[in-house]
């Protein structure tokens, strides 16, 4: 027996859905060409509470879904004929448990969820008995969802879906939605619309869900059902009321699905699917393509140009922030030092008043500490006021240079004030009591001496008289204290010039220190920002590389996946003609 | 606890002088505090939202005279609790519907909503012990559902029943009592569906148009229920209107609506005020705004209301060690049957104030006892100390 010709384009269709990361539909292809030959399957599917289990306890007068508010199983349940009834849990594994009937829904209960793949029902029903099996699947709901997924892929391997959807409202956006998908999937499809033996205005709600159903596209008879009416004719045998059920019609729609010839019904099942994951790839495919020309078409240009706006404004600001800094750092440093001059010159003038009156002997030890500090404070308060400045200015830099990039740690060296070593006492002479004496003998010999030349010249008494002697000794005295001022001035003298001389020091010492602290911090920023600069145009470049190689790279994607569409397109074609053998029309690929 | 918030406001209010919309918004919160609670009732397409409104809002009653029902309020309508109706409790449903509230104080503070299992009348398709079916399936989404954990109770009602129920007329009375006097083998079959209610060939001379009227008001559940409880003894328009509103699950809905939020009106009141207040704190955040959402931690924290409506939820929703008599007493003493002292001792309504004291100090003694028993779980003494609270406040009132 040679391969039907639908093997070969399913079998190519299922590679490409495998190529482009499909692996969902792949799976449904391969389910639908791997189907056991022989059967109909006919699938129950739709929204939780709509009905599906009385539907399909109806269809076999069996209680064997779980209905009402019994928890449904997650996994489908296949019901197919068996002499005896019977039950097997179907593991994941394909391993295999069989179960009694009775207590099918405690020991689906039991397992863990995802651990089962499906059920399989045998019940001695005559309706089954040529090879029918009715699925009744999960609730479809949250489109993301295992259980949806699990009741969708049964689409894979039915014959034919019975869709359930109550006549309590009309058909929602999503029933509409799934309708359509199980349209694409599955050629021969019923919405059974139950609940009518409760619901007064269900005429007007099966006429709204024919209009809707035809309104999208859906070839879908619409079919009025009852499982309680159906239930009270079983129990009284009465065929009127069955005939009012809706059952009968259902279960010829259903005689019909089981009559169709497994052959063509085989074929157009293949074509049917190859049409639908085709559309489904092409439909991906598509929006891949497009989402890369809306990258390449677009925005090659803009990109490019938006990648020059930026190396144009990075360079302006590379001058500016240079500018900036180096101004504000010349700045900053004439400053400081006017700053620290002004500060000793104060100094300076207080030591001057202070030994312009002050006798250093007495004051010096006053003096000296004061100097010390002031001297100290002043050079601190000049540091931290050029750190504050050097932090102010590294903010003004950062700014220019863009506001959401970082300012370097800039760590201004502390003013080390330890360093300014004490000022050192000048030599000082005091006047001892020896040196006094020795002044005033000094004083006192010349006034004796002079006069007693006088004296002596013209009175004509001796040397040493008591007039000399008297002059001799206010000559000492004021010998003396001639001596004592002029010793006192000097020593004023030395200690200014002792303590200028420290203060200079101090300056000069520490006006080149504070120079070197913001050379320093020029260095930082400088090398900060540079270093930010030269990594940004380097990014800049890269991106200019990236977006002139992206538009080749993504051209070629581009034109890969027009190369695929259009073998899909004619995958689609040939499963078209194929389905025509089979002898349906088929409905063209809305594209 | 409404003056607080009125201040609260007021100090809002002056913050925001400057800005028409914020202002406008916190004009409309402080305004509604002293309007009627507003309760709406929301939920997807095809629920039930306007026949319950109906059914709730004919209704007469005391408890809810000072409430104002809204038939699925427009997004930003200030309500201030929610009836919330779910077609089958699905868990994608409730997902869906069940919105997350946006800051700590309305999560913390989250009594504001009654879930409604609606129609509950077509569970079982239909069948007359439907209703119990609905019940339970209320009652164990409640203990066992996470997303129902939330609410202030799961209530399964029949809408449709309800409101037909309590609005029917002495000849429609006549006329269910004329269709249950007929043998019931002979009327069976004409019971199965709505078609076959309304079927020419039914017996007797009423026509097929008043038998539509009928059913389309009712609901065939509810004429099959109807005429069941005609033939077991309601025998009359009065009673068989007390029975059918008691099944269809409306009497509970309303008695909770009456208990969690009618009696809680200005706490809840003041906590729509509070969220809202909230909502234009975050929205336009303001230099003070700190001091203000650190006021109304506060007030979420000290609001004793808020704590017993939690509590009376989770012990009747089952999430509690309490069970029997000490829990139906904890509920009690929360407020569950009313908030009078009276109310919360399960006295009689006009009892001697030295009994109601007498029984109050009892309360908070023997609760007080069990808040402080080392051999049971925190959780569980943590519940006891709400309870003595409430009692505590109740005792409060004599001072």
């Amino acid at each position: 027996m040679t391969a039907p010709p639908w093997l070969e384009v399913l079998d190519e269709t299922l590679d490409a859905c495998r190529t482009h990361g499909r692996e969902d539909l792949a799976l449904r292809l391969r389910r639908r060409r791997d189907r056991p030959s022989g059967g109909t399957r006919v699938a129950v599917l739709g929204f939780p509470k709509q009905g599906k289990g009385y539907l399909v306890n109806a269809v076999l007068n069996a209680p064997v879904c779980a209905v009402g508010d019994a928890p449904t199983p997650a996994v489908p349940v296949e019901i197919g004929y068996a002499a005896e009834p019977a039950a097997t849990l179907v593991g994941r594994a394909d391993e295999r448990i069989p179960v009694a009937l009775e207590r099918l829904t405690g020991e689906i209960g039991a397992r863990p969820t995802g651990s089962l793949r499906r059920v399989e029902v045998g019940v001695p029903r005559e309706l089954l008995s040529a090879g029918l099996v009715l699925i009744d699947t999960p609730a479809i709901g949250d489109p993301r969802s295992a259980r949806t997924a699990a009741a969708l892929d049964v689409l894979a391997e039915a014959d034919a879906v019975i869709l359930v959807s109550d006549a309590t409202t009309p058909l929602s956006p999503a029933e509409l939605a799934l309708a359509h998908h199980v349209r694409t999937w599955c050629p021969h499809v019923l919405l059974a619309l139950t609940k009518v033996d409760v619901c007064p205005s269900w005429r007007a709600v099966a006429e709204e869900d024919r209009t809707a159903l035809s309104g999208a596209g859906i070839d879908a008879r619409v079919l009025p059902i009852s499982a309680t009416v159906r239930q009270a004719a079983a129990k009284t045998g009465d065929q009127e009321l069955n005939a009012r059920s809706g059952f009968p019609e259902l279960l010829s729609w259903i005689a019909e699905q089981v009559a169709r010839p497994a052959d063509r019904s085989n074929a157009l099942l293949a074509a049917v699917s190859v049409r639908a994951a085709a559309a489904e790839l092409v439909e991906t495919l598509r929006t891949r393509a497009e989402m890369a020309v809306k990258d390449a078409g677009v925005d090659q240009t803009t990109l490019l140009h938006r990648a020059q706006r930026k190396a144009d404004d990075l360079r302006k600001r590379n001058t500016r922030w240079q500018n900036l800094l180096s101004d504000e750092i010349a700045d900053l440093m004439s400053d400081a030092e006017f700053d620290l001059r002004e500060r000793t010159r104060h100094i300076v003038e207080v030591i001057d008043e202070t030994f312009d009156r002050g006798d250093p002997l007495k004051v010096w030890d006053e003096f000296g500490p004061w100097l010390d500090d002031t001297l100290v404070k002043a050079v601190e308060t000049n540091y931290r006021w050029a750190a504050e400045r050097a932090e102010w200015i590294a903010q003004a830099v950062a700014v220019s240079f863009g506001e959401q990039y970082e300012q370097p740690d800039l760590q201004f060296v502390d003013a080390d004030a330890e360093l300014i070593g004490e000022v050192r006492q000048p030599r000082i002479e005091a006047f001892k009591i020896g040196q006094k004496m020795f002044t005033g003998l000094r004083g006192s010999y010349g006034g004796v001496l002079m006069f007693g030349l006088i004296t002596n010249i013209s009175m004509g008494l001796g040397m040493f008289n008591p007039v000399s002697a008297a002059a001799g000794v206010a000559f000492a005295a004021k010998t003396i204290s001639d001596e004592g001022g002029m010793r006192r001035q000097r020593r004023q003298a030395v200690a200014k010039m002792t303590a200028q001389r420290h203060v200079d020091d101090v300056f000069l010492r520490f006006s080149k220190d504070c120079r070197d602290a913001i050379r320093g911090v020029q260095r930082k920023l400088r090398d900060h920002f540079t270093a930010l600069a030269d990594e940004l145009s380097e990014q800049l470049a890269k991106e200019r590389e990236m977006i002139i190689a992206g538009s080749a790279e993504r051209e070629r994607r581009t034109a890969r996946l027009r190369g695929e569409i259009e073998r899909l397109a004619s995958l689609h074609q040939r499963a078209g003609e194929l389905g025509l053998l089979a002898g349906r029309a088929p409905r063209e690929l809305p594209a | 606890m409404t003056e607080d918030v009125r201040g609260l406001l007021a100090d809002a209010f002056s913050l925001y002088r400057d800005s028409p919309r914020a202002a406008g918004l916190l004009r409309e919160a402080l305004e509604h505090l002293e309007q009627p609670l507003r309760v709406g009732i929301t939920g997807a397409a095809g629920t039930g939202k306007s026949t319950l409104a109906a059914a709730l809002g004919d209704w007469p009653t005391r408890a809810l005279r000072d409430l104002a029902l809204i038939d699925d309020p427009a997004p930003g309508t200030l309500t201030d609790a929610t009836v919330r109706l779910f077609r089958h409790l699905e868990p994608d449903e409730l997902a869906a519907a069940l919105p997350t509230p946006r800051s700590a104080f309305a999560r913390q503070t989250a009594v504001d909503t009654v879930l409604v299992l609606a129609r509950a009348d077509e569970m079982g398709a239909g069948r007359i012990d439907a209703l119990l079916t609905a019940k339970q399936l209320a009652r164990r989404a409640w203990r066992e559902d996470p997303l129902c954990s939330g609410s202030q109770g799961v209530i399964a009602v029949a809408g449709q029943l309800a409101y037909g129920a309590h609005a029917f007329d002495d000849d429609e009375f006549e006329l269910l009592a004329a269709f249950a006097a007929v043998p019931r083998e002979e009327l069976e079959r004409y019971l199965i569906s709505v078609d076959s209610f309304t079927d020419p060939a039914f017996p007797g001379p009423v026509s097929v148009d008043t038998r539509r009227s009928l059913v389309s008001r009712f609901g065939l559940f509810g004429v099959r229920l109807a005429l069941t409880l005609i033939r077991t003894g309601s025998d009359s328009q009065m009673k068989l209107s007390a029975e059918l509103v008691r099944r269809s699950g409306l009497g509970e809905l309303r008695d909770t609506i009456a208990g969690c939020f009618a009696a809680r009106a200005d706490a809840l009141k003041a906590r729509t005020a509070v969220i809202r207040l909230e909502t234009v704190l975050q929205a336009e955040p303001r230099p003070h705004g700190d001091r203000l959402a650190a006021r109304v931690e506060r007030f979420a924290a000290t609001a004793h209301d808020f704590r017993e409506l939690r509590l009376i939820a989770d012990i009747r929703g089952g999430r509690t060690a309490l069970t029997g008599e000490p829990a139906e007493e904890a509920v009690q003493l929360l407020g569950a049957q009313g908030t009078a002292p009276e109310e919360r001792l399960g006295l009689a309504p006009d009892a001697d104030p030295r009994e109601v004291y007498a029984a109050g100090i009892d309360a908070v003694r023997r609760w007080r006892h069990e808040a402080e028993r080392p051999d049971r779980p925190p959780a569980e003494r943590a519940a006891a100390h709400v309870v003595v609270r409430s009692a505590e406040g109740l005792l409060a009132l004599f001072a």
